[in-house]
């Protein structure tokens, strides 16, 4: 479960965030949608704890982030935009390495067949990373989420810089996860893929939250539309059901 | 956990291609200085045992002649050439090797290393000590000055962070990672190092092995504070490439700016006198008198008269002893106490320069680390002191028993050239022969450097358990 309760972020004399109020059930992908500077990533620093809020509260199943930071990592999973891992390192050693720092470290045999079921080709497993594509990097960055068992899953634009078929086996993994009642928030570009797999989509607009709706009371088009006019129009709310 | 970092900070280093070559060259560069080294310390060590061996036997076989004349006849003092310096030179190629000892005279400490080299021995020569105390930092600033930013820049940083692993936890581990690589490098040059330390090393240096293992102890203390330096500067640093600036900056002040502004500014706050100023002050008060009031020929005169009157006679005739062997004791006595008073002067100021020196070890551990591994070494300016002096008191001890055995068995009447001694008073001077300090006192007289390099690690890991947590993850 993930809350954010009249959450606003200042930086200087900058309001990234204003009072933003949001919540995630288990079983739920909650896509954020918007232009750059809307405050998506920021949103998402928050639930991670990379930064503190201004004011009001970020929640991971009922932990409050700022004051008990090391209790809620242990609900979490993250995915972030350019996932890089270390080139050095295959795409097996990567994935040991970060789920061993959650402090379980799978065994090889587990943390193959992780990397098998997120569609990584067997010969890439023990490859460095280096050599990997993008999709291959977020592949190894998915499975890393996956190892952790965890109830709650951020990502930050998991999918962009992706091609189709990469996008689409993305999709796939991330409905997986949902269906495994996994709480998922998901900050992204891709108004197809927010309506695809996203249960719930949030349109952001310089630091507000402008809209909220459930993607299956919504057509392409018409969220293509919606976007369209909120990135033109003056910042209101207004909440959508 | 904290395995875990350490790990993966080792298989990621070890896997950096450019890490390979120039770990490779450093340690090439070692190995090189080492066994270069070991070779030219002991054939300048041979060298100058043949040399010793030598003067003493010309010493010895010098022939008949009048002790006095044997006396201005003269031996050589070789400084031996200390079994570390082979790992640093320290100032030994610019302290003279071997000393003229004679009647009379204070001879300076000659024909140092420096003057037989050519220009190119300013820039130093590549010992090891150079490599350790210079170019591992350089090896330390490549492998950490992107240890963090880095991983700021590519993202791991947050995913480090949202597997749960504290700031702290990974700031430890990466220290400890790049401390073991540093390790890697270094031991095997230690255990080479220690391997060459033959018997006949203790022969020159009964605590050699002690000396050693404190110099490995103080250069593992010295990368470890360069090591946590590095780390906390690329954590905090906002992109790797002002991390290298600011590390490359702090690797230039420290090794190559602060040492020779220290230098100065002791130089400036004690000024050494010239060697002309110091042989003429010399002179000067030999002649006039300690105290300016009591002139050589005064006090020739007092001596006459107090001889004279202990044993009861008139005149220099009459004495039963050689007054020209009491005249000349005396005059080497209150030159020896006129040379003392102003060479402690100087040593005096040289120890307080050095002092200087020993102090900015708090503000640059590259001193700090330098005036021990010079001191350990043997190569120090103190160890040439100590030299001087043993060379010094020698050459009192053995002009003094020629001048007794005038004083004694030249009777007067008996002509300059007609008394003569032989082998068999010569042969009862022992050769010269110089222990240095030992490691306890070669540690307590190094203290501040001690302390300074202590200060700088408990001062780095507090500053780096309270600023840790506060690592920016963005």
């Amino acid at each position: 479960m993930l809350e954010a309760i009249n959450l606003s972020k200042t930086y200087g004399g900058h309001k990234a965030l204003t009072d933003i109020n949001l919540s995630v059930g288990p079983g739920e992908v909650y896509c954020l949608l918007g232009a750059n500077g809307a405050g998506k990533t920021t949103t998402i620093n928050l639930f991670m704890g990379f930064i503190k809020p201004s004011s009001g509260t970020v929640k991971i199943n009922e932990l409050d982030v700022t004051t008990q930071a090391s209790e809620t990592k242990k609900f979490l999973a993250y995915i972030p935009e350019n996932l890089n891992l270390y080139g050095n390192l295959s795409g097996l050693e990567n994935l040991q390495f970060f789920t061993g720092l959650g402090g379980d470290k799978p065994d090889r045999e587990l943390s193959e067949h992780l990397l098998l079921s997120v569609d990584l080709q067997t010969d890439a497993i023990h490859k460095r990373v280096s050599e990997y594509s993008k999709g291959m990097r977020q592949k190894v960055g998915i499975a890393i989420a996956k190892a952790k068992k965890a109830r709650n899953l951020l990502m930050d634009e998991p999918t962009s810089g992706l091609d189709p078929q990469a996008s689409n086996d993305f999709a796939q993994l991330l409905e997986n996860m949902r269906q495994k009642n996994v709480a998922i928030l998901m900050a992204t570009h891709d108004l197809f893929r927010a309506k695809e797999s996203g249960t719930h989509i949030g349109i952001m607009k310089e630091g507000k939250l402008i809209h909220e709706l459930k993607s299956d009371k919504i057509t392409l088009l018409e969220l293509e539309q919606l976007y369209l006019e909120t990135m033109k129009s003056e910042s209101h709310v207004e909440i959508s059901s | 956990m904290l395995k875990l970092v350490v790990r993966k900070e080792l298989l990621t280093a070890l896997r950096d291609t450019r890490l390979q070559v120039s770990g490779g060259i450093l340690i090439v560069l070692m190995l090189t200085a080492v066994l270069v080294g070991k070779q030219g310390q002991r054939q300048i060590q041979k060298e100058r045992e043949q040399a010793q061996a030598s003067m003493y036997d010309k010493w010895v076989n010098q022939g008949e002649k009048h002790p006095h004349s044997a006396a201005h006849y003269g031996q050589f003092a070789f400084k031996p050439k200390p079994v570390l310096s082979f790992l640093d030179q320290g100032l030994d190629t610019y302290t003279g090797i071997s000393v003229f000892l004679e009647a009379h005279k204070q001879h300076e400490v000659l024909f140092s290393g420096a003057q037989d080299s050519n220009g190119m021995t300013r820039f130093g020569e590549m010992t090891v000590a150079l490599v350790l105390q210079v170019l591992m930092p350089l090896l330390i600033i490549f492998l950490t000055f992107n240890i963090f930013s880095k991983e700021r820049e590519e993202g791991t940083l947050k995913l480090i962070h949202a597997q749960g692993l504290g700031m702290r936890q990974l700031f430890i581990g990466k220290v400890a990672g790049t401390f073991l690589i540093v390790l890697m490098i270094f031991i095997p040059i230690v255990v080479l190092a220690y391997l060459l330390l033959d018997e006949s090393s203790a022969s020159i240096d009964a605590g050699v092995t002690g000396k050693f293992f404190a110099m490995a102890l103080g250069y593992v203390a010295y990368f470890l504070v360069f090591v946590f330096l590095s780390v906390l500067i690329s954590a905090f640093a906002r992109n790797s490439g002002l991390s290298l600036l600011t590390m490359l900056g702090v690797w230039i002040v420290s090794c190559i700016i602060l040492p020779k502004a220290t230098a100065n500014l002791a130089d400036k706050i004690y000024p050494t006198p010239s060697q002309f100023e110091f042989k003429r002050t010399i002179q000067h008060k030999v002649k006039n008198g300690i105290d300016g009031h009591n002139p050589s020929d005064a006090r020739l005169t007092t001596l006459k008269q107090q001889v004279l009157d202990q044993y009861g006679v008139k005149s220099i005739d009459e004495l039963p002893v050689n007054w020209s062997g009491i005249a000349m004791q005396a005059g080497e006595e209150y030159t020896d106490q006129v040379y003392d008073q102003e060479f402690s002067k100087v040593e005096n100021i040289f120890r307080k320069q050095n002092r200087i020196s020993e102090w900015a070890g708090f503000i640059n551990p590259y001193l700090a680390v330098r005036n021990l591994s010079m001191a350990l070494a043997g190569t120090d300016f103190r160890h040439h002191v100590v030299f001087a002096k043993a060379a010094e008191n020698y050459r009192r001890g053995f002009v003094k028993i020629m001048n007794k055995d005038m004083e004694v068995n030249h009777k007067p009447g008996i002509a300059y050239g007609d008394y003569k001694l032989g082998k068999e008073m010569w042969s009862s001077i022992e050769s010269f022969n110089y222990e240095l300090p030992g490691i306890s006192s070669v540690l307590s007289y190094q203290w501040r450097s001690i302390t300074a390099l202590i200060f700088w690690l408990v001062g780095l890991f507090f500053l780096s358990s309270h600023y840790a947590p506060k690592i920016p993850k963005l």
